[in-house]
């Protein structure tokens, strides 16, 4: 058994006349938190929704484990393990937070006392206990983050797509959330990040690449990445000419 | 079936579908600019056809005098059902997610209201309206044309061109396209947008007014003939292109040719299953394109 | 919490039917409760998809008549008994509702309303005008009578006095609201919740929307067709226009949206509420007054789209059992002591 969780090959998405993503490829390892990093419009959406059977790729293979998952619908994909956040998260309304996570535990179990207890566990996880019964939709909008997540935890994914973990949040709310991810790799989970905020994806990432135009630009350990001149130029380059003038 | 009866119900089809076209009309512009469907549209062209009947019965007025007091009537009824009953909803939604089942509910509701309240007042009758009109013919290379229907049928293509000018150069028109493509922006270009919906429903309704006259020379007044015209709106504007002008017309100018040769060869019954048949198979075949435009 | 509310609405309800034959022993008045019970079945049956998927579907009243006119058929063709032939019409109506809703279903919003509107009636305007199919008679829009066997007969469901119907329907109104409390804690009626919420997260946690959608339409739809075949019991007769008309369809949407759409009692109340107010429109002001309550029905639906889009449940369940906020933390730890 390789320990590759996660083997991209020359995924690409062409809308229209537009090539939203170029022929890219990476893997990911058992346990890796890889950062997917890239200015606005670069892609990394559409990527991301390639991946988690959203959208179709149109050339090469996603391998999860070995197994091609391209043309899997979504619920399928999930079925496999892997689950997804999104970059807007929109609880279920009418539902409460214990709720909402149990709709991600009924992906593997269909009794509801089953579901239940694996789903106050992810919320116990989550430090949203205390709210366990309130109706979802009157959460703030960085615990509908933590929901979302949970929701997602629930499904008992081995690999985690999470899209703008962070945007919108308060710097104690980012660094919670850093943390809470952190625990969710310790959990054995493998994490695909996709993020704006370069402090989090620095402090937080194993790995990170680097899409831009489409195109991907860099592949290495942040540190590292952050210093090549490309991705300067692509990332930072406006900014840091702005800072210095 | 000869080629003379063919080329009959060709020509039947086309006037009636062209007339189809402008009753559907009001139905999509309605839609392409407040993204509602009135489920009451019909109703609203049965209430023309009965306040035309009514001037014929009572007072003697010819069908297509009693336009001049149809049309105003529907404006009337289109602005203050818009400003009334559905405006609320609107604002509503201004914070809230659209919803637009909750739109078509709402209208069902008027159409619940419009048709029962026309039953109950005149009941469940047939009624016509003979006028001089009525069975006059023209003809062209041999074919029996109906002067009522050619009339109406010039009174689509006709309302379709004006409406589309008045669309695009008037300024009234201007600021309903500019709502129709974004209503936020729209207002805050400093477009009076309820007033915007207001005439734009009106204005739908208005040219009810005006089919509703024009058809009670050669069609039978029944309460329930709202709901039947409300759906071949549908179908026609789905056919068309919702909330396209010349869509309307044309997707009425199919039905009408379908319908009508279709007609020869079924009896009508199975025709109107067809029409229905018709506008699942669109609705299925192209819900992107639907949405697209939602 | 939901549950006990419920209960503390449901039961009083349920007594009061109980004892109402008894108290009012006037075949009238049982005829018309009778009705009541049954439009209350058929708006629950209606909610058990469209309510809890949010999919206004103004054609269910074709399961209706699909399983109406299947156990009329049966019994009069082969002798089937009515009992047999209302659970044969109810899948009959399941059957075909599958394909039906497969290629509804992506339709969304007013799409699907209209769809589902034109299906049915497609099926209405063809019954109506065909007298006999494939040898078996329909008689068109005239409709079809159930022969009296004379006297009451349990198999051929046929009863003196209206006593025996008025308990069945209560019976078959009773297991619908238990049907859909079963459907509500199950995984199938979280995820219709779910996929009402937001259909792509709900797509990204596993679900199948289709698939999901469908197995509640089935059961709606066999729920729905033994109501059908109840009425067609009640009234020894059955017709196009009644049994499968677009009138019983806006009437079931009517009743559950004004009642409370995705709760277990609130077609009940849209039932209890509207069908009575309908009935003494008619009662008072005459037969004459055609439609007079169906415009009531009209205004009630607008009023209920504007301002109660929750339905009168909502009101009632803030009044009965105030919730949300203040239990949370006493309900938790009695949770955690339950695992």
């Amino acid at each position: 058994m390789s320990n590759r969780i996660l083997e991209v090959e020359c995924i690409s998405k062409r809308f229209g006349g537009l090539q939203a993503v170029s022929p890219f490829s990476f893997h990911m390892d058992k346990g890796e938190i890889l950062g997917l990093l890239g200015p606005n419009g670069a892609g990394k959406t559409t990527a991301f929704n390639m991946i988690a059977g959203a959208l179709r790729t149109d050339t090469g293979a996603i391998r999860f484990n070995g197994r091609d998952i391209v043309g899997e619908k979504p619920w399928d994909i999930c079925r496999l393990g892997i689950a997804r956040t999104f970059q807007l998260s929109k609880p279920f309304g009418g539902l409460s937070v214990v709720e909402n996570v149990m709709v991600g535990a009924f992906v593997r179990t269909a009794s509801e006392a089953e579901a239940r207890a694996e789903a106050e566990k992810v919320v116990d996880f989550l430090g949203l206990s205390a709210k366990a019964c309130t109706d979802a939709e009157d959460l703030t909008a960085f615990d509908r983050r933590k929901l979302e997540l949970g929701r997602a935890l629930a499904t008992g994914p081995r690999l985690l797509l999470m899209d703008e973990v962070v945007a919108g949040a308060t710097p104690t709310e980012a660094q919670e959330m850093v943390a809470l991810v952190r625990r969710v790799r310790d959990l054995g989970v493998s994490i695909l990040i996709v993020e704006h905020v370069m402090k989090v994806i620095m402090g937080l990432s194993d790995r990170v690449i680097v899409l831009d135009y489409g195109k991907l630009i860099a592949d290495g350990p942040p540190q590292q990445v952050v210093n090549q001149p490309d991705v300067l130029k692509a990332y930072f380059g406006e900014r840091y000419v702005h800072a210095r003038a | 079936m000869d080629a003379l009866t063919l080329s009959f119900a060709v020509i039947n089809g086309l006037l009636l579908g062209g007339i189809y076209g402008g009753v559907a009309l009001g139905l999509s512009l309605i839609f392409g600019v407040m993204r509602v469907i009135n489920f009451a549209h019909g109703s609203f062209l049965m209430l023309a056809m009965y306040c035309s009947y009514l001037l014929w019965a009572s007072l003697g007025v010819h069908p297509y005098v009693s336009i001049l007091v149809t049309v105003p009537f529907l404006f009337a009824v289109g602005y203050v059902v818009q400003s009334v009953v559905i405006s609320p909803l609107i604002r509503r939604e201004r914070a809230l997610v659209v919803e637009p089942t909750s739109a078509l509910l709402l209208t069902a509701g008027v159409y619940l209201v419009v048709d029962n309240s026309v039953l109950m007042a005149f009941g469940p009758d047939v009624r016509s309206v003979t006028t001089d009109i009525t069975y006059e013919s023209i003809f062209v290379a041999g074919l029996p044309i109906n002067m009522a229907r050619l009339i109406g049928f010039a009174a689509a293509i006709l309302v379709a061109f004006a409406l589309s000018f008045w669309l695009k150069h008037s300024d009234m028109g201007r600021a309903i396209r500019a709502t129709a493509q974004n209503r936020d922006a729209a207002a805050m270009s400093g477009i009076n947008v309820p007033l915007i919906y207001n005439v734009t429903f009106g204005l739908g309704c208005a040219v009810l007014g005006l089919f509703g006259a024009l058809l009670v020379p050669f069609f039978s007044i029944t309460p329930t003939i709202g709901l039947s015209f409300g759906i071949k709106s549908f179908l026609v504007v789905v056919l068309g292109g919702i909330g396209s002008i010349p869509g309307s017309i044309l997707g009425g100018l199919l039905l009408g040719v379908f319908e009508s040769v279709a007609a020869q060869f079924v009896t009508a019954t199975s025709a109107a299953i067809f029409s229905f048949g018709l506008f699942i198979v669109i609705l299925l075949m192209r819900p992107a394109g639907l949405m697209g435009r939602a | 919490m939901r549950v006990s509310f419920t209960l503390i609405l449901g039961l009083p309800l349920l007594v009061a039917a109980l004892i109402l034959p008894f108290v009012v022993a006037d075949n009238y008045v049982v005829h018309s409760a009778a009705m009541v019970l049954y439009f209350a079945y058929m708006a629950s049956s209606w909610n058990f998809v469209c309510g809890y998927v949010g999919q206004v579907s103004l054609g269910h009243a074709a399961f209706s008549g699909i399983a109406g006119y299947a156990s009329v058929l049966l019994f009069t063709g082969l002798g089937l008994s009515p009992w047999i032939g209302m659970i044969l019409g109810g899948i009959l109506a399941a059957a075909i509702s599958v394909p039906v809703g497969y290629a509804t279903f992506r339709l969304k919003g007013p799409y699907f309303t209209l769809t589902s509107i034109a299906f049915a009636e497609i099926l209405r305007i063809w019954l109506e005008n065909t007298d006999a199919f494939l040898g078996i008679p329909l008689k068109g829009a005239q409709g079809l009578t159930v022969p009296p066997v004379g006297g009451t007969s349990f198999v051929a469901f046929q009863f003196d006095g209206k006593l025996p119907y008025y308990f069945i329907i209560l019976a078959m109104l009773v297991g619908v609201m238990a049907a859909t409390r079963l459907m509500e804690r199950s995984r199938l009626g979280f995820y219709l919740k779910a996929i009402r919420g937001n259909r792509d997260g709900s797509e990204a946690l596993g679900i199948d929307p289709t698939r999901y959608c469908l197995t509640a339409l089935a059961l709606s739809a066999f729920l729905t067709g033994l109501g059908g075949a109840y009425y067609a019991q009640l009234f020894r007769y059955i017709n196009p226009e009644r049994n499968m008309g677009i009138d019983l369809s806006i009437d079931m949407a009517v009743m559950t949206i004004v009642g409370g759409q995705g709760t277990i009692l609130g077609p009940t109340l849209g039932a209890l509420v509207l069908h009575p107010v309908g009935e003494v429109v008619r009662a008072t002001l005459g037969g004459h007054v055609l439609g007079l309550h169906l415009i009531l029905y009209g205004v009630v639906l607008m009023l209920a789209v504007l301002y109660f889009p929750k339905g009168i449940i909502a009101p009632l369940q803030r009044w009965l059992a105030p919730a949300p906020k203040a239990p949370a933390p006493v309900v938790k730890p009695k949770e955690v002591e339950g695992r």
